[in-house]
């Protein structure tokens, strides 16, 4: 995309400076990780970092103990 | 570099992890131990923390303990694919400093687009974005290397079409390396999106096979590490 086919949100996070992006992007995580969240990579088998063995099956992908409550039709 | 890098460049906004690209050397390599100490940081997987798999292309790694970083994984490596040794990059990277001093080395835009070049299918819309920002950030006062890496490294029909009309002289130079220059000085512009999905797909195989004997290698040493 062009810069002017950015949406508003990211135009606005390019006007901060690199270190205010850094210092945000730490806020984001610390938050993140107080609402639970898991630092474990997202599973990507096509990443050669990617760890099987690392997967822990009790933690949901991006999140700390999501389970299923009710299975949709289909 | 990688997705912290990103985040500084303004191509991401939040990273759970930490790539570190460092200097092969004996001395480095002791410094990096004793971070990595400070950090607790255990290894886990393969390969083992070894000058000669990190040599090879491998990277290690590792998962902290200490508090405020419990859990965040590192991984460290000493080359990347088709990318110049590290003390080329190091030679043009981009250095920040923060109010108290600490200093930021990232991998400059351009080798960064490089090193995002990979199969995974999410590093292609942040090369997108990469190259964006560094257009918007320097289009004004533009040098010959800067056009040459834009009109090499742009992904956006759009911003091709921009940048043959605005350098005509050097898109017709960059034909021969890439042919879909042609499609965006024609104005081409679905057949220009068909040309950068096969550039992408190309590069991606690429990238396969620049794994696939590290990835064998990988199930050896796990192999070796179960028979232990």
């Amino acid at each position: 995309m062009t810069y002017e086919q950015l949406p508003d949100e990211w135009k606005e996070w390019l006007s901060l400076s690199p270190l205010e992006r850094f210092a945000r992007g730490e806020q984001m995580l610390v938050e993140y990780i107080a609402m639970g969240g898991s630092l474990d990579p997202d599973p990507d088998p096509t990443s050669p970092f990617d760890i099987p063995a690392e997967w822990r099956p009790d933690v949901a992908h991006g999140r700390a103990g999501l389970r299923l409550l009710r299975r949709g039709a289909g | 570099m990688g997705g912290q890098a990103c985040v500084f460049y303004g191509a991401a906004q939040v990273s759970k992890d930490i790539d570190f690209l460092v200097l092969s050397e004996a001395e480095n390599f002791a410094r990096l131990q004793a971070a990595l100490e400070t950090l607790q940081a255990d290894r886990i997987d393969v390969p083992p923390f070894d000058p000669a798999a990190l040599a090879r292309g491998h990277a290690v790694h590792f998962r902290c303990r200490a508090p405020g970083v419990a859990g965040l994984r590192v991984d460290v490596m000493t080359r990347l694919r088709a990318m110049p040794e590290f003390t080329s990059l190091w030679e043009r990277r981009t250095t920040l400093v923060d109010d108290e001093g600490v200093e930021y080395h990232l991998l400059c835009i351009p080798d960064l687009v490089q090193a995002k070049k990979t199969q995974r299918s999410k590093d292609w819309p942040v090369i997108e974005l990469l190259v964006t920002i560094h257009y918007r950030q320097h289009a004004g006062e533009a040098t010959d290397e800067q056009v040459d890496f834009w009109l090499h490294e742009a992904r956006t029909p759009e911003l091709l079409v921009e940048l043959c009309r605005r350098f005509p002289t050097q898109a017709a130079e960059v034909t021969a390396s890439r042919p879909l220059i042609r499609l965006a000085q024609d104005r081409s512009l679905d057949e220009l999106r068909m040309a950068l999905d096969a550039e992408v797909r190309a590069e991606q195989a690429r990238d396969r096979d620049y794994w696939e004997p590290l990835r064998r290698e990988l199930e050896q040493f796990r192999r070796e590490h179960r028979d232990r």
